[in-house]
């Protein structure tokens, strides 16, 4: 360590002499960041599309009508580019005052490393009244981040192309969705898009099967202890094999991007190329910023949880999925966290709900949802599903989590067997 | 230090000493420059014009060595300790782990993978690009009309950055893009594969526009190399009553000898360190068929914090680069200076 | 005191040479076939540049109908909206100023160095040229890690010198291996005139060995401002606020970040490109050289 400080130094002399040498330097810009001015708060979402981006904007500035003297720097970031900046932002400590946190593993190691704000007194007002989805950003009892929304994944379908192969009902079972994979091909209609390009949503098909085979005790062994030796996560293997073996997904979706653009994964579905995919909350607000007429897939959008499997120890009602908190960073000025308390308001959560940008955590605007399918999953998230399983990847953070992902990505190309992703993961768990 | 201080002191002296001395002193270097051409060496200088000339070469040398010191030498150095650590960057780097970083990355079948990804896309680079590049180069060498302007059209993807260009041809690839649609129009729509999507064509594809921007700087070394041979070689072997053909293969092909071999230098250099236009096109994707050595190792380190196995990967990349450079220097580019003067450095 | 004048023509090194014209010697073609085969070469390589520029004068609608053909009608408000805005400009302005910098910082220290180990005769001459050449082993790539962590500890992060001190560092060993040759080659008669007017070695380098290397300074310069202007993988590592970024970043995150407006995305990138194809194939000949001249020594 003291040899780097040393070095820094050095090196740092090296730069003003360089500066001074090239007539007066002037250009030493962006190196604001954390610390420029007090009252300067900057802000990463990623609502990078209408109508989200501009209600933003607008929350931004009657942020800063209230709080004279407080400026808001906003970046509306894709969010594939967003969390690429963030990665890149913890490491340099360069951190956004405000910005997204998703719990689990990759939040420990920001608490560890002493990036992100304890807000537990800062915010206990909007803590109480988001009640329990807030648990999922406490490490060690303390609160780092405020859940804004938290969704479940499940399939998003497209009713009238349903109709049109003469489904009726919603799967419920992998039969009747095998089923329902037929029809859609006997009518010639792609059943499922799937950006295995992006890797995580593939990977969120196993973590969706393993939730499904495994027990309660199985599942925390791997989660608390690390343990994946149950002989159910294999089976979750063999099960997603059983379902890339049927040829559901749409062409060449090896490469297929999750959101970014009308060939991918979203855009599919939303330009009604495909009849459903395994997404989040975020879809229909995806889908709106992909379509021409920002109307996604309006009326024609359908929802329904992840079939039961047969024979799977879980608990078939049982959910999986996650959410995105705003945290503080450490650094950030108080203006931040009373912006991340804002955040959650009453008002601010109600515009959020009437445009369809998630599923509010707080109770006032649950009834605002505007939009009739986030509705319904509102609806399933509070009083159907037995839990909410945090996504496998999120809760063992970056490292373990990508080599997962890797591995299950590889399954749908072939070249990955059941006990390969097993054995990925047990190694990158066991190295951790 | 101690010399440094005596370097100055005395050399004040000098400068206040007569002008003639200082003249006299200055004079020195070139004569023994001068008379080291011929194998002799005169030593006759004083002690302050030997120290000023330290002064001298200093006050020249210490930005470059400076800056190059601290950003190359330093970084190369830390990849080097970095590699025997396992370490995310974000604490204290304590975790010692020898060369277990080196075993891993050598046992795992993606980054092997991608090593051969690299070796074969020098091959490939060389085998298309070579014959290629020689006879379109070949057949403009000669008086035709607009041939500036198609000096400058050829060069045009080279100046391309990677990622402009990369983007462009990603939207070319799109399935039911552009390159479908030419295929359909030229009735071969059956062999339209998903470009990028495909693992068993993507390496493929990416060799495609890895030639499309890299030929014109064949094409153009070449030709450049090409304007160097004598015209009245030509001449004389046109008199003999040589054909085209011989001609080319018997005189100029072999004149061009060290601009090929120059350029094929170029080319296994930059397919070694390959990143910018696999990052955008797949992103070492799909199912990791067209990871390169770069790729990878952005891959587990920036994005995966894996900070120690990636400098290890890195040390390895830089391995696998010196041994072929070296390989090639000893095997090629020895020819084309056999007995050179001074020894020759490594050239990479 | 007047500096004495040379003819740099004498004893320029052979790779900053023109080659004489060629005329009416060889084998005149003309024939058609080679006209054909030039032809496909101008298709296929400009084939792809055309069609974004086209495709920026299209709407996404006419893309989606016909991904190949001709603006119908023409369209111009992509490009306006790219030029319009501020982040294409501020992208660009960034881009020049990393390339400046970098430029500068290889072409003053490069000369600078390259001057004593060319023209002095001193112990250690050739090791200290030997540590530079060797520079050339080292790609960024492999120190990419390291530098990626100390431009972060030096509190360079999104600061155009955290791209531009590595840059043009690892330009060095190339620029001082063309430049070395070239002062060497220069006439050892200059020193002694020039010592005969009482003129100092520094003052030598600056009056007249500086301006004599000019068109191999331009080579070294050009090659280090194209290097520093297509470069994707430091930046990408170190530029992380949007507003330091340099163009090629500008254009991926812009690819990804309105992909579904195919125009849109095909008019920033034509723009992106301009600039640097009209510098770079003014400067063709020099690229050329430079890249020749780098291998050979």
């Amino acid at each position: 360590m003291a040899r780097n400080r040393v070095l820094s130094a050095v090196a740092l002399t090296a730069g003003v002499a360089m500066l001074a040498a090239c007539g007066g330097g002037g250009s030493d810009t962006a190196a604001e960041g954390s610390d420029s001015g007090d009252n300067t708060i900057t802000w990463w979402h990623n609502s990078n599309s209408d109508p989200g981006k501009g209600v933003y904007e607008q929350v931004a500035k009657d942020f800063e009508a209230e709080n004279p003297g407080v400026t808001i720097e906003i970046s509306a970031l894709a969010h594939e580019d967003m969390l690429t900046r963030l990665d890149a932002a913890f490491q340099t400590g360069d951190t956004p005052d405000v910005y997204m946190e998703r719990g689990g593993g990759e939040l420990a190691a920001h608490v560890e490393a002493g990036l992100t704000k304890d807000i537990t007194e800062d915010s206990a007002e909007a803590i109480e009244k988001i009640g329990g989805s807030v648990a999922g950003w406490q490490v060690d009892d303390k609160t780092y981040a405020l859940p804004f929304s938290v969704g479940v994944v499940g399939f998003w379908y497209n009713t009238e192309l349903f109709t049109q192969a003469g489904i009726t009902e919603a799967p419920t079972t992998m039969d009747e969705l095998y089923a329902a994979i037929e029809k859609l091909k006997a009518a010639g209609i792609q059943p499922i898009s799937v950006g295995a390009g992006d890797k995580w949503p593939a990977a969120h098909y196993w973590y969706y099967f393993a939730q499904r085979e495994c027990s309660e005790d199985a599942m925390s062994a791997a989660t608390t202890d690390g343990d994946l030796s149950d002989e159910c996560f294999v089976r979750a293997g063999e099960d997603l094999e059983e379902l890339i073996a049927a040829e559901p997904f749409n062409e060449g979706f090896l490469a297929t991007p999750a959101q970014t653009g009308p060939t991918s994964a979203s855009g599919l579905l939303a330009t009604e190329q495909v009849a459903m995919e395994l997404a989040g909350h975020w879809e229909p607000g995806v889908m709106q910023g992909l379509t021409e007429d920002k109307q996604g897939l309006g009326e024609k959008t359908g929802w329904f949880p992840f079939p039961a499997v047969e024979g799977g120890e879980g608990d078939p009602e049982s959910a999986m999925g996650g959410g995105d908190a705003w945290a503080v960073s450490a650094e950030a000025p108080d203006a931040a966290t009373d912006f991340a308390n804002y955040l959650l308001s009453d008002e601010v959560q109600t515009t959020f709900a009437e445009n369809s940008m998630g599923l509010p955590t707080n109770p006032a605007a649950t009834g605002s949802v505007a939009d009739p399918a986030l509705a319904d999953l509102l609806t399933y998230r509070d009083e159907e599903a037995s839990s909410v399983q945090l996504y496998l990847d999120t809760y063992f953070g970056e490292n373990v989590g990508g080599a997962m992902n890797d591995a299950i990505a590889l399954m749908f190309a072939g070249e990955a067997s059941p006990q390969d992703i097993v054995d990925a993961t047990q190694t990158a768990l066991d190295n951790e | 230090m101690a010399d440094d201080l005596t370097a100055r002191s005395t050399s004040t002296g000098a400068v206040a000493a007569t002008p003639r001395d200082a003249r006299a002193a200055d004079l020195a270097p070139a004569r023994s420059a001068a008379g080291a051409v011929g194998g002799q060496r005169r030593r006759r200088r004083s002690v302050s014009s030997n120290a000023r000339k330290r002064l001298e070469i200093a006050f020249f040398v210490a930005p470059a060595l400076a800056l190059f010191v601290l950003f190359v030498v330093v970084p190369v150095v830390q990849a080097v300790r970095y590699s025997t650590y396992k370490w995310n960057g974000l604490g204290p780097m304590d975790d010692f782990v020898g060369l277990d970083n080196y075993t891993q990355a050598l046992r795992d079948t993606v980054f092997t993978d991608a090593v051969m990804h690299n070796l074969i896309i020098i091959v490939l680079s060389i085998i298309i690009q070579l014959p290629l590049g020689l006879a379109i180069a070949l057949l403009l060498n000669r008086e035709i009309w607009g041939r500036t302007a198609l000096r400058v059209i050829i060069f045009v993807p080279y100046v391309l950055a990677e990622v402009v260009a990369g983007v462009v041809w990603l939207m070319l690839l799109q399935p039911n893009g552009v390159i479908d649609a030419m295929f359909d129009a030229v009735g071969l729509g059956g062999l339209t594969q998903l470009w990028l999507g495909d693992p068993d064509v993507a390496l493929g594809t990416v060799m495609v526009v890895l030639t499309w921007k890299y030929l014109g700087l064949a094409i153009i070394l070449f030709l450049a190399g090409l304007q160097g041979v004598s015209a009245d070689l030509y001449e004389a072997a046109q008199l003999d009553g040589a054909s085209w053909w011989q001609v080319q293969r018997r005189i100029t092909i072999p004149l061009l000898g060290p601009t090929i071999r120059t350029w094929g230098f170029l080319s296994i250099i930059g397919a070694l360190q390959l990143f910018d236009m696999v990052w955008i096109l797949t992103g070492g994707g799909p199912a990791n068929s067209t990871m390169t050595m770069a790729t990878y190792l952005i891959n587990q380190g920036t994005n995966r914090s894996l900070y120690g196995y990636a400098s290890a990967v890195a040390v390895i990349l830089f391995v696998i680069s010196l041994i072929i450079a070296a390989l090639y220097q000893y095997l090629v580019l020895r020819r084309d200076n056999p007995q050179a003067p001074k020894p020759r450095k490594a050239k990479a | 005191m007047s500096a004495p004048t040379f003819t740099p023509a004498t004893g320029r090194p052979a790779l900053l040479e023109d080659p004489p014209p060629r005329r009416g010697k060889g084998f005149s073609g003309g024939n058609v076939a080679i006209y054909a085969i030039a032809l496909i070469v101008v298709v296929a390589t400009l084939g792809p540049v055309i069609y974004a520029i086209l495709g920026g004068f299209r709407s996404n609608p006419q893309l989606a109908a016909d991904p190949v053909g001709l603006p119908d009608p023409w369209i111009i408000t992509n490009y306006v909206n790219v030029l319009t805005s501020p982040e294409f400009w501020r992208y660009a302005l960034n881009s020049t100023v990393v390339a400046l910098i970098t430029t500068a910082l290889v072409a003053v220290f490069g000369v600078m160095a390259a001057y004593p180990l060319a023209r002095y005769d001193f112990k250690g001459r050739g090791l200290l040229t030997t540590v530079f050449t060797l520079g050339l082993l080292f790609p960024l790539t492999v120190a990419i890690i390291p530098l990626f962590l100390m431009i972060r500890d030096l509190n360079l992060t999104n600061s155009f010198w955290g791209v531009a001190l590595p840059q043009a560092a690892f330009s060095l060993p190339m620029t001082i291996v063309i430049l070395r040759p070239f002062l060497m080659a220069l006439p050892k008669e200059l020193e002694e005139a020039a010592q005969l007017d009482g003129t100092s070695r520094i003052g030598f380098f600056w009056r007249i060995l500086l301006p004599l290397s000019g068109p191999a300074m331009v080579t070294v310069g050009v090659l280090a401002f194209v290097a520093s202007w297509n470069s994707y993988l430091l930046p990408l590592l170190i530029l992380n606020d949007p507003a330091a970024q340099t163009l090629p970043l500008g254009v991926a995150g812009f690819s990804s970040e309105h992909a579904q407006d195919t125009a849109g995305v095909l008019a920033f990138t034509s723009l992106a490109m301009i600039p640097a194809l009209i510098f770079f194939l003014a400067m063709e000949k020099r690229i050329v050289n430079g890249l020749q001249g780098a291998v050979k020594g």
